[in-house]
């Protein structure tokens, strides 16, 4: 009776022991969590990239290029570099022979942005944009010969922003005048990815006619569609730039890349608010948006969860610093002259780590439970042994 | 005692230079040339050098390479070259047609349009297991194409064996190859893609290159906006061994450009006005950091600031001695008079023309005129993508309309393998003194299967320049060294003993194309007639039709 009662009492400590370890999804998830609650994100992604696609070619379709363009500029300054950046390009607009402003890709028709400006990477150009590379890129079954500014490097915790935009129509999208991918490739693609675990959540974003018929076919989780018209619908220019003599930007990514102006790395606008500013009648098509296979609400959804590289960050307490040093490090910016020791950099002072490791949870008071449980079933051993 | 007795070490230690970072030298240079027709030519050169280094040995590749730490010395660059092995390695991407008649030889001969690579890389192991299978040249340089366009956002991944040539003569190498046993042979790869554009994105990773990238210095100079804009503009990467020095990698960027388009009302030039951008300050790190501008001889002309020395009708302009910022102005006093380069001094001057109407068969014509009065040895290369496929029996040499075969010697023919190989044609070409010689070859067009056309098929397909290599060494081309209104092209030439080569511009062949919609005819037009058979058929046997009374 009494060594029932012992046992029973074991093994409901034990369990209670296990139970009350926080596994690594939580201890990540409380990390994350912990800045959702405070009214913030609930993404739980690591890092970002972003596929820009522009897939016709010819000096009329210099507004598919400045929608790429735009949406490059948009995803920079919010954060995302270069190497996480794949941008395709067929064509080239800003050194071509008919552009009069060489250098130089316009959005809108006075020319006051320019897009191309003097720090640009185009990783795929010309005749390397087609259905092939594009869906090896989003696979990332690759020759190993392929360098790394062409890959997707994304890992399962990677926010991807899709973008396309050219000429298509009802479940298809034309490559270069030449060739076409459908909608079904691109739902196969993406579920292949969510089966190699290369993507947390997909915002996939596409600007030509019919556009929304275009992710009517995803099947895989954590996809965010948004599309410039429904099917029998076209999507039409913004306006002529006088001096190019072609129209310089499409009316959907016009008023996308307007509302993202307003946007910076701290902004906590959500892609509900996004959604609520399509205007069909502005727009002169009517965009769709396709959430049912996204989990989380829109409304919590934030902008730079796609577009941004913003990284969730841990504020510790402040670290004393010895302004002396601070001073000292000041002085001794200039390059050394010639003769001079270089300079070595100051050592600041590193305070104590005080914080509280998350998920320790007292972990003294764990651990000799542990060692408890471990003397109890010695104990009981023993005493089972040297019985009668 | 302890104390006195390790003093002697400090002996030991060398002194310090800064500007000499762990073996590394970093240079830049302006090269400023105003051109007979108002134009003005510029070269920059960024010079850096790995003190004591030498290419890997290819029979190493198995083994692990020691780490690279660089300071100065672009470290993608470095890791890409010990990667593949390569000796030495030419990258250009050009766009324009260089104009020979009017502005003389280029400071950097290599002026092809488009995208060209060469490089030089020893034999790998030469068995046939497959782990060295990686280590063969073809694989290699397959991967340093490929490891080359990422880096430089080109597609010079599609210079693929249906382009790369290997000829044996028109192309030396700058530096030295190094001595390794004989059977580590060095192998040599070209490859050129003439349709090949040229935009800010390969200017990007150029300046990432650079130790101060544009911030400072010579580069800083470098604003796309202009030099796209220029008549002709083009960058190039040359990496080459000098057995006393170490491994060289020199970066240049050479345009041409109109300061009358530029905003200019004559052709008096400034720095803003070329590039819109002054010297604001020099590279720290630069060692030596220079302007040369070629001053005018016959004319009068102010310029400001006063050059640091004036050697042999160039002004020298020292960043050290220089105040900043730096705007360098040419005025001239006398309005413009257009000139010509003077027949006594021009250049040889080819022409290529592809004739005839049909599209299966034409004709090739070259024709190179020799203004000198001294004749002149050449090397002729010809690389033609399979599409276009050379009669060699047609060939024909004359000169003034009397055929003359002896100017042609040593004929080296590589024969095209459709949809898979190019053609290489290359042969020595005595010029005569004064005079005109036409080579005229008949050719054949292939007939591409539908898959390989381009998306833009009705454009055409890009032909590669030919190229005419000066031979310097040969004693019947030094008068003409001498002679050449471009000395700093001629000094360019003895300093980095090349051959002088010219390139012809690209021509454009159009292969028959087809009909792109007729797959998509052909089905529909046959899915409605069996549609109409076997509906009729059918219909027939299990139709029946019967009189129906009407119930009146």
């Amino acid at each position: 009776m009494f060594s029932r009662l012992l046992l029973l009492f074991l093994f409901s400590w034990i369990w209670g022991t296990l139970a009350a370890t926080p596994s690594h999804e939580q201890i990540v998830g409380d990390f994350f969590n912990k800045n959702g609650a405070s009214g913030g994100s609930t993404s739980n992604h690591t890092n970002n990239w972003a596929v820009l696609v522009c897939s016709s070619r010819y000096w009329f379709n210099y507004r598919h290029m400045a929608n790429a363009l735009g949406m490059y500029r948009t995803v920079k300054r919010l954060g995302i570099p270069d190497s996480n950046i794949i941008l395709m390009l067929a064509d080239d607009a800003a050194c071509n022979a008919r552009n009069r402003f060489p250098g130089s890709v316009y959005a809108n028709p006075g020319r006051g942005l320019d897009l191309y400006g003097d720090n640009i990477e185009v990783d795929y150009r010309g005749y390397e944009v087609t259905v092939e590379n594009f869906i090896r890129v989003l696979t990332g079954r690759m020759e190993p010969s392929v360098p790394r500014s062409k890959r997707l490097l994304s890992d399962a915790s990677s926010n991807i922003f899709v973008y396309m935009t050219g000429h298509g129509g009802n479940e298809f999208l034309k490559f270069q005048d030449n060739e076409e991918i459908s909608a079904f490739d691109i739902a196969d693609a993406f579920e292949q990815m969510w089966q190699k675990k290369r993507y947390n959540e997909i915002f996939f974003m596409i600007d030509t006619c019919q556009a929304n018929t275009m992710y009517s076919k995803f099947y895989s989780p954590n996809i965010l569609a948004t599309g410039s018209s429904k099917l029998d619908q076209n999507s039409y220019s913004y306006e002529n730039d006088n001096d190019l003599g072609i129209s310089v930007i499409d009316r959907f990514t016009h008023y996308v890349l307007e509302f993202m102006e307003r946007i910076n790395k701290t902004s906590h606008e959500s892609m509900a608010d996004l959604f609520a500013y399509y205007d069909p009648v502005k727009i002169h098509s009517d965009p769709g948006v396709r959430s049912d296979l996204f989990r989380r609400p829109l409304s919590e959804v934030r902008i730079t969860d796609f577009l941004g590289g913003v990284a969730q960050v841990e504020v510790g307490e402040g670290v004393p610093v010895d302004s002396s040093a601070v001073a000292a490090a000041q002085e001794e910016d200039e390059w050394p002259l010639q003769g001079e020791s270089p300079a070595v950099p100051p050592v600041l002072p590193v305070a104590e780590d005080t914080r509280e490791r998350v998920g320790d949870l007292g972990g003294g008071w764990r651990g000799m439970r542990a060692w408890g449980g471990v003397l109890l079933i010695g104990g009981l051993v023993g005493w089972v042994g040297f019985r009668s | 005692m302890r104390t006195l007795r390790f003093l002697w070490v400090l002996g030991l230690l060398p002194p310090c230079y800064c500007r000499y970072f762990s073996g590394e030298t970093f240079s830049e240079e302006l090269v400023i040339r105003p051109l007979p027709d108002g134009k003005v030519a510029s070269r920059f050169e960024f010079t850096t050098l790995l003190h004591g280094a030498t290419p890997r040995n290819p029979q190493n590749l198995s083994v692990e390479d020691h780490s690279q730490h660089y300071t100065l010395f672009p470290l993608a660059l470095g890791q890409i070259l010990r990667e593949y092995a390569v000796t030495e390695l030419h990258l250009t991407l050009n766009a324009g047609k260089w104009n020979y008649d009017r502005w003389g030889y280029p400071e950097e001969s290599d002026v092809a349009t488009g995208a060209s690579l060469w490089a030089w890389m020893a034999e790998g192991s030469g068995s046939a297991s497959a782990a060295n299978a990686r280590h063969r040249v073809d694989a290699r340089w397959r991967d340093l194409r490929n490891a080359l366009a990422g880096l430089f956002c080109a597609s010079i991944a599609s210079l693929d064996e249906q382009r790369t040539t290997s000829p044996g003569r028109a192309f030396t190498p700058v530096g030295a190859l190094p001595a390794w046993p004989a059977s580590v042979q060095h192998a040599f790869r070209h490859a050129s893609l003439p349709s090949e554009n040229v935009c800010t994105e390969n200017l990007t990773p150029f300046l990432k290159l650079l130790p101060c990238k544009s911030l400072s210095g010579l580069a800083h100079l470098l604003n796309p906006h202009r030099l796209f804009d220029a008549d002709w503009h083009g960058m190039g990467l040359h990496v080459s061994w000098r057995p006393n020095e170490g491994v060289q990698v020199r970066l240049t960027f050479q345009s041409v450009s109109d300061p009358l388009r530029a905003g200019g009302n004559s052709r008096d030039w400034s720095l803003r006005l070329l590039f819109d951008r002054v010297v604001d300050r020099a590279c720290p790190v630069a060692a030596s950091s220079r302007i040369i501008v070629t001053l005018p001889t016959k004319e009068l002309y102010s310029v400001h600031p006063e050059p640091s020395s004036v050697v042999d009708g160039r002004g020298a302009f020292d960043l050290s001695d220089q105040s900043f910022p730096l705007d360098l102005r040419l005025r001239w006093a006398e309005p413009f008079q257009h000139a010509t380069v003077p027949s006594a001094e021009a250049p040889l001057s080819v022409r290529r023309m592809l004739r005839g109407s049909a599209q299966d068969h034409g004709a090739l014509a070259i024709s190179i005129t020799n203004p000198d009065s001294d004749p002149v040895s050449v090397v002729y290369l010809e690389t033609l993508p399979w599409i276009v496929y050379l009669y060699l029996s047609t060939l024909e040499l004359s000169v003034g309309g009397v055929r003359r075969p002896d100017l042609l010697q040593d004929i080296s023919y590589i024969a095209p393998v459709p949809h898979g190989r190019a053609a290489t044609l290359e042969a020595f070409l005595s010029l005569p003194a004064r005079s005109t010689v036409t080579l005229h070859i008949g050719v054949g067009r292939s007939f591409l299967r539908y898959t390989e056309h381009p998306p833009d098929a009705q454009r055409g397909w890009d032909l590669p320049g030919a190229v005419v290599a000066l031979l310097p060494a040969a004693s019947g081309n030094q008068s003409s060294a001498t002679d050449s209104t471009n000395k700093g092209a001629m000094q360019e030439m003895k300093k980095w003993n090349q051959p002088q080569r010219i390139y012809t511009p690209a021509l454009l062949v159009d292969p028959a194309t087809p009909d792109f919609s007729m797959p998509y005819n052909v089905i529909i037009f046959t899915c409605s007639l069996i549609a109409f058979i076997f509906g009729s058929v059918f219909n027939g046997l299990t139709r029946r039709f019967v009189v129906l009374k009407s119930p009146e």
